[in-house]
């Protein structure tokens, strides 16, 4: 029997979790994604959250920030893994939780939720070095293709959540719901350019430099919010020096929740709670100091050395 | 006189999985790979400060890279732009500013090979330098542009512009100063890492220096890799040594233990000989960067380097939207792939296979 209470306290001290618990965890997170739909309800008073890149400790500092979870209601917009130490344990905790508490803790997927993705910028690599093989990669894959695609804060007037951002095959939020979103991204169309959009101050559409999604502008949004009847769309996808930046009349957030991103960037982290009236609410957080006494621990040398 | 050859604009070609198969068994892969293995081994046992004879062409190309640092030092950055976007804007003007004098830097290079050939190289070598620096739009930087360094150095070699002295010098001399260069450009313009794996991969930037690095202390008699682990050591021998130079870049703009940020490196400082760390590197150099296809996807091919035979036709798609007038704030079309802003869904369906896009 899973003892999530106890995997939970484990993956905050960085212990080893056994790859059985891994798997039994993920198969449990994959029945109850099973069942929500590609844009979630969710309601308020909830904590939205922005990339967390396997920064295990600042996500523990963010959990310190905007209350613990049951306690505070909770929405992360993706991007858990890459990049960060602890992609793994990251993830983990979260998937821990939304089994533990799924009317506490949405999570929707973002870029990096992808096999592609995942063996170029570091998870796959963590997982090979901390377990010797790619299974618990594997295992968190499948969650990822079963994640919600978006969510949809309040009733009317409400906060449209989303990764990356807009797309030009999406008008309404209604068209996000015909997608077959049990695979992993693809590399163009409607559920390819939600997880990838950044917006811009362009005109209606442009290229993205990053090769996926698009760029969207001010009129694009201003036409989605009105038609779609809400106020505010809420993204994570790109790093903010200040935590967050709304554009385009407050029609648009984007919240990270990386502080001092990759050990170097020097930015301080956001979440975003919007109450029960809808209001926006930002905390701001710092990078934890690591603590010298909890260094991983060491493993063996890659095979080009040997 | 040899005969002249007819030279071409470089384009991208490798896009798939098998393409990147084909890359693996080609000539010019070969080529590159001998060269960098014939360079490092030129270094061995060797300090930075090491005697190198001098040549024309060294000294050219030496020329040329003080040339890009007075481009840098006439861009600064304006310390009140907006400081949401890492990277800072004025990268652009930089960038545009080496594309437009690409020629005259080129110049005296080119003037080396006309003394004994025929045709006008610089097409060829103004593609691989251009894009050496980083990428205009994304403003970032990765080892894929580090390689176009060297792909510009393997040009002239084919172009037989060096002797076997002057192998030394094109690391100890030609690659440092690129490096000190690099360093500028990263720290001035807050760079970003480009295809960073993040805290799993070697250095959010670059990988030859850590390569070149370890065959200088290939037989050091008192240095081995877990010396970068003491501070001391590092400021000792920084200046002498480029594996340490580069630990000690990243001590300086990452704030926490090596191994927390860079836990590749800490591995291999438990390798008992620099011996063993410099034949991986040669390893890892071509599993990690020659290997992967979101480096490769961008690599260049024109006369001097030519492309894999039996590589898929339509490689190269981003390098032809000059022309098109582009609706983004960028102001720019190269580098970027993807045929129109315009008439987006149309173009889902008309799109083959794309490259991995940058996170
Ligand atoms: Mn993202």
């Amino acid at each position: 029997m899973l003892d999530l209470d106890k995997i939970i306290q484990d993956v905050k001290e960085c212990r080893h979790v056994a790859e059985q618990d891994v798997l039994e965890l993920c198969l449990k997170a994959t029945e109850l994604l099973l069942d929500e739909a590609n844009v979630q309800f969710v309601d308020t008073p909830v904590t939205v959250c922005g990339d967390i890149h396997g920064q295990l400790h600042d996500l523990l500092t963010l959990f310190k920030t905007g209350g613990e979870c049951p306690d505070t209601r909770y929405l992360f917009l993706g991007d858990f893994v890459d990049r960060g130490f602890y992609s793994l344990e990251s993830f983990l905790l979260l998937l821990c939780l939304k089994v533990r508490y799924p009317d506490r803790m949405t999570l929707i997927r973002g870029n990096h939720e992808s096999r592609q993705i995942t063996q170029v910028y570091g998870f796959y690599d963590e997982c090979v070095r901390k377990y010797g093989s790619a299974n618990v990669w594997r295992y968190c894959c499948e969650v990822f293709d079963y994640l919600s695609l978006g969510a949809l804060i309040g009733g009317a007037g409400g906060v449209f959540c989303i990764h990356g951002g807009l797309s030009p095959d999406i008008d309404a939020i209604n068209q996000i719901r015909l997608l077959d979103r049990k695979q992993e991204v693809p590399h163009e169309g409607a559920m390819c350019d939600l997880l990838w959009s950044d917006p811009e101050d362009v005109p209606g559409w442009a290229i993205s430099p990053r090769g996926a999604g698009f760029l969207f502008g001010g009129n694009e949004v201003a036409k989605f919010l009105e038609r779609n009847d809400i106020s505010l769309i809420a993204r994570a996808h790109q790093l903010v020096m200040e935590g967050y930046k709304e554009m385009f009349d407050e029609g648009l957030v984007t919240v990270w929740s990386a502080p001092n991103y990759c050990y170097r960037c020097g930015n301080v982290a956001a979440i975003l709670t919007i109450g029960e009236d809808l209001s926006r609410e930002y905390k701001i957080f710092e990078a934890a100091i690591q603590d010298a006494t909890s260094i991983p621990s060491k493993k063996p040398v890659t095979d080009y050395f040997l | 006189m040899s005969e002249p050859i007819s030279f071409v604009i470089p384009v991208k070609r490798i896009l798939t999985p098998e393409d990147l198969t084909k890359w693996g068994e080609s000539e010019t892969y070969k080529k590159l790979n001998a060269f960098i293995e014939r360079l490092a081994t030129s270094i061995k046992g060797l300090t930075n400060e090491a005697e190198t004879g001098a040549s024309e062409i060294i000294d050219a190309l030496l020329a040329m890279l003080d040339g890009i640092e007075t481009i840098l030092s006439q861009h600064p950055v304006v310390e009140d732009a907006n400081t949401s976007r890492f990277g800072k804007v004025e990268f652009r003007d930089f960038y545009d500013d080496v594309k437009e004098q690409v020629v005259g830097l080129l110049a005296p290079i080119v003037q080396i090979y006309q003394k004994t050939a025929y045709g006008d190289p610089t097409v060829e070598l103004a593609a691989y330098l251009s894009e050496s620096f980083g990428n205009r739009t994304r403003i970032d930087y990765g080892s894929g542009h580090e390689l176009n360094f060297m792909a510009l150095l393997l040009c002239l070699d084919e172009l037989r512009l060096f002797v076997p002295e002057d192998d030394k010098a094109l690391v100890l001399k030609v690659f440092i100063r690129y490096m000190a260069l690099m360093r500028r450009l990263q720290r001035e313009y807050w760079l970003e890492p480009a295809g960073s794996h993040g805290v799993w991969g070697l250095d959010d930037y670059h990988f030859l220096p850590f390569l070149f690095g370890s065959w200088q202390l290939y037989t050091h008699p008192n240095l081995r890799p877990k010396s970068i682990r003491s501070q001391d050591m590092v400021d000792m021998f920084h200046p002498k040594y480029m594996y340490f130079e580069c630990i000690n870049f990243i001590n300086e703009v990452k704030n926490v233990p090596l191994r927390w940020h860079s836990p590749m490196l800490d591995d291999i400082s438990g390798v008992k000989t620099w011996a063993k760390v410099a034949e991986g590197m040669f390893k890892m150099f071509k599993a990690e960067v020659l290997g992967k296809l979101p480096v490769m996807q961008h690599f260049l091919f024109g006369s001097i380097l030519v492309v894999p035979v039996g590589i898929s036709e339509k490689g190269d798609q981003d390098d032809d939207c000059c022309g098109h007038s582009l609706l983004n704030t960028w102001g720019d079309c190269c580098g970027i792939k993807v045929p129109s802003a315009i008439g987006a869904s149309q173009m889902n369906k008309q799109q083959g296979i794309k490259p991995i896009p940058f996170d």
